[in-house]
């Protein structure tokens, strides 16, 4: 089902040339076109300098046209692109700029966005075509092309109407492609509104891969300084160094709760005023509700005359009353603070909400909005775990390597 | 959805999965095509030398250009693919060695990435073409960042003996990501021998979950009771446990070694072989793992007819499939460990690889930026045979050549170098303590 590379896409001609076609010839080798066996062949002598490695990329490479660029920020340009043989079949192509700081080479989202892309093949989840270089040694990414923006647009965007059906169709899409991550062992660590795009028939892909990585072997450390501070879960704002597919729940939740409220629910202006903002809307962690809390790195302890008891169903109903009583259920599972008691990925997705009424709404139903592309280009060209908002920029780009492998 | 179509969706299958016949067939083309071109580049870089000559004494070389140059073929011999061989496997097994070097020694996982990285980058390039001594550290750093282990270029280069500047390592890494095909993944064997190690033990304190198929006539008291009496029979749980540890350990070392230096990973899944592996550990335990999963003479103990476990034809096929790893594995013998194989890759590495390295793909920090561009440009410069520049080009990288055989002849594989660092250090270590 959801591994089939036939799936249709918005550009699905790309879709099926690169990843069923390329990618399962190889079965009879990666043999390069004839013409390059032939020794003695006048073509290779002009052009001695083609590895096979060379044209292998070479003709990815030919197979797509780039047109206009779409945006640009310090760490990548993103241009609308087409497929040779297709003029109507757009591709996004994402160059990623080669960092003259960075001396050690290829930078490490750039690299964890092509692993981790590369893997998954998931109508939820944006589509990697093909990757190439340029001959000045730019990597390319091939994405796929989503023309209609994200969902922070749509919740901000004070003219758009929108209702719980809606933003049931949205949550089962983004629910499905987290799902379908943490299926394949790889949490994505940075789940927030405007890395939801939207394709031009509706469906909601997850995307910017930059901070994902695969679930360490238990008793490895893993860094905590992922996730955008308001998608954060406390686990990891109280400094975790182990934890599991339950952070990307978390950021669903508070996805979720942003949809209905259409602000984001909790807004820390820091990682210490996110945590207090958490504790006044969801419950003071403690040994009790939380055994093995206080024992985290960066815990601090609860002010013993302002514990804030744990909100239970009827406080998620008063806050949403729009996700109905089973929506509330639903919503509080993924926002409950003991990680090992939040819903996994796949219990989200068996829950009762998806099948009570109202029904989620058709994809091509679903509100839209125009002017799109621009936002996909400012989104593809971000970096990971930023906030658009410049003064909330928070730190989470400065992962803690030397720490993490403690 | 079951693991084989996630498996089946991975970049290991799609591009890195092959069989015997088809893996052999891409290597003897990868060979073809760089012995061809490495003829081609020392011929022009010949053809650059006469005409500098011929033009300083004023005389035309004498004898005719195809007499020569049917000559000049007939000397410059090239590795087979069985030779080429021969050297990734020993830079395979060196990158090994290269990860003890580092404190603590980098993760068996990193390492395994890399020796992965080395082997398909070689499925489409030759050593005559980019010499392993220079791909070998930069795959090796490339592990390091696909595999979450950090550590700064510049730290990572203090661990890499000789002369090898950061750069130098850092040089081919879009080289390497080309061949790679920009897929950086690799499924290893460990995480599953892990998982089945967790099961068996359950299963020896009667925890055992029995598969799905196979309830409810089977108990975890059934379970714990067959693998108890397993031969040779143990009796208590304890030396049960100890058997398992044992096993555990000498699949580690099979995986860490034989696994990673043959074809294991192009010609089967990580399930695979680590239960191929597993199999060669301790037959016995092995089997009954098999057995849990797929049934076998546990259940037909009662009915000796096979036709009653629907899983036989299944079962059948996976022991003929883990036979063949199995036997690929036990054929892994090291370098250090087999002397003959030792002598004949002194002979490839030191003397034949070194007439045929290709000397325009030498210096691969000098091509970094725009290497087809200069490259073509120097080839087409020494073809016209006018420019004293390109002479001088090929006299550098000649006398570069020669430099690194002063040093090579001392140590010809950097591998000697870095089991005495690891021993100065060892001793360091020891006068600290």
């Amino acid at each position: 089902m959801a591994v089939s590379p036939l799936v249709p896409h918005a550009s699905s001609v790309a879709a099926s040339s690169s990843n069923a076609g390329n990618k399962f010839e190889n079965d009879s080798g990666i043999n390069p076109p004839n013409k390059t066996k032939r020794s003695s062949s006048p073509q290779r002598m002009k052009n001695p300098d083609r590895e096979i490695t060379e044209q292998l990329n070479d003709d990815v490479r030919h197979k797509y046209i780039k047109d206009k660029k779409l945006g640009e920020g310090t760490y990548a340009v993103v241009f609308l692109g087409h497929l040779r043989t297709d003029p109507s079949s757009f591709v996004a192509i994402k160059k990623i700029k080669v960092n003259a700081e960075y001396k050690d080479g290829l930078s490490m989202d750039a690299i964890r966005e092509v692993k981790y892309l590369q893997e998954l093949s998931h109508p939820n989840i944006i589509a990697l075509h093909d990757v190439f270089s340029s001959k000045d040694q730019n990597l390319n990414l091939v994405l796929e092309y989503l023309p209609r923006g994200d969902l922070e647009m749509l919740i901000r965007d004070s003219n758009i109407h929108y209702g719980a059906a809606d933003v049931k169709a949205w949550m089962g899409m983004l629910a499905r492609g987290v799902w379908f991550c943490h299926e394949n062992y790889i949490l994505h660590r940075d789940i927030k509104p405007n890395n939801l795009l939207v394709a031009a028939d509706g469906e909601v892909k997850l995307a910017d891969f930059g901070l994902a990585r695969s679930f360490a072997d238990p008793y490895l450390n893993m860094t905590h300084q992922v996730i955008t501070r308001w998608y954060r879960p406390p686990e990891l704002l109280f400094g975790a160094r182990q934890y599991s597919g339950a952070v990307d729940v978390w950021s669903m939740g508070m996805v979720f709760a942003e949809l209905l409220l259409r602000v984001p629910f909790v807004a820390g202006n820091s990682d210490l005023d996110q945590i207090s903002k958490i504790c006044e809307a969801f419950g003071t962690p403690t040994e009790e509700n939380w055994p093995g809390v206080t024992r985290l790195p960066n815990y601090i302890p609860a002010d013993p005359n302002h514990i804030v008891p744990l909100q239970g169903r009827d406080f998620f109903l008063r806050q949403f009353p729009t996700a109905g009583p089973v929506g509330a259920d639903l919503l509080m599972s993924m926002c409950t603070l003991d990680p090992r008691k939040r819903g996994t990925a796949c219990q989200i997705l068996q829950h009762g909400w998806w099948l009570a009424e109202p029904k989620p709404t058709k994809k091509q139903d679903l509100p839209r909005k125009v002017g799109g592309t621009k936002k996909m280009g400012d989104d593809l060209t971000r970096r990971g775990g930023e906030l658009d908002d410049t003064s909330f920029k928070n730190a989470a780009r400065q992962l803690d390597f030397g720490a993490a492998r403690d | 959805m079951i693991e084989d179509e996630i498996y089946r969706s991975s970049s290991q299958f799609r591009l890195w999965s092959f069989t015997e016949a088809s893996l052999k067939q891409l290597r003897a083309t990868t060979n073809s095509v760089a012995s061809d071109r490495v003829r081609a580049a020392l011929r022009r870089a010949q053809d650059a030398r006469r005409s500098a000559t011929s033009s300083t004494t004023g005389t035309p070389a004498p004898g005719s250009d195809a007499e020569n140059k049917a000559a000049e073929d007939k000397q410059i011999e090239c590795l087979t693919p069985e030779e080429e061989q021969q050297v990734v496997d020993y830079y395979s097994e060196q990158i090994i060695q290269l990860g003890e070097n580092y404190k603590p020694p980098l993760p068996t996982i990193v390492r395994a990435t890399a020796i992965q990285y080395l082997r398909r980058f070689y499925l489409t390039n030759s050593p005559m073409t980019y010499h392993p001594k220079q791909i070998m550290p930069c795959a090796l750093f490339l592990a390091t960042k696909t595999d979450n282990y950090y550590l700064s270029l510049r730290q990572f280069a203090e661990g890499v003996p000789g002369q090898t500047s950061a750069d130098d390592i850092i040089a081919p890494e879009f080289l390497v990501m080309q061949s790679l095909r920009f897929t950086f993944d690799v499924r290893h064997p460990f995480r599953g021998l892990e998982g089945g190690i967790m099961e068996l033990r359950a299963i020896s304190q009667g925890q055992g979950q029995p598969a799905p198929h196979l309830q409810p006539s089977q108990t975890p008291e059934d379970l714990r009771r067959a693998l108890l009496s397993l031969s040779p029979s143990s009796a208590t749980a304890n030396t049960m446990n100890d058997r398992i540890s044992r096993a555990h350990h000498s699949t580690r070392e099979i995986l860490k070694a034989a696994a990673q230096i043959t074809d294991a990973y192009f010609l089967y899944t990580p399930a695979q072989i680590w239960l191929s592996a597993f199999l060669l550990a301790d037959r016995p335990l092995a089997e009954f793992y098999l057995d849990t999963k797929l049934g076998g003479p546990i259940i037909s103990s009662s009915s000796t007819n096979h036709d009653q476990n629907p899983l036989y034809a299944l079962r059948t096929k996976l022991l003929t499939t883990l036979a063949n790893c199995s036997a690929l594995l036990q054929a892994y013998k090291p370098f250090a460990s087999d002397e003959a194989r030792m002598k004949t890759l002194k002979r490839i590495v030191g003397k034949k690889l070194y007439h045929c390295q290709n000397p325009e793909k030498a210096n691969i920090a000098g091509q970094k930026r725009i290497p087809a561009a200069a490259a073509a440009a120097a080839a087409a410069a020494a073809a016209a045979g006018e420019s004293g520049t390109s002479e001088s080009e090929m006299e550098r990288l000649a006398k570069k050549r020669k430099l690194e055989r002063g040093s090579e002849t001392k140590d010809l594989f950097g591998g000697e170098l870095v089991t005495q660092r690891t021993k100065e250090r060892q001793m360091e270590g020891d006068q600290q303590q």
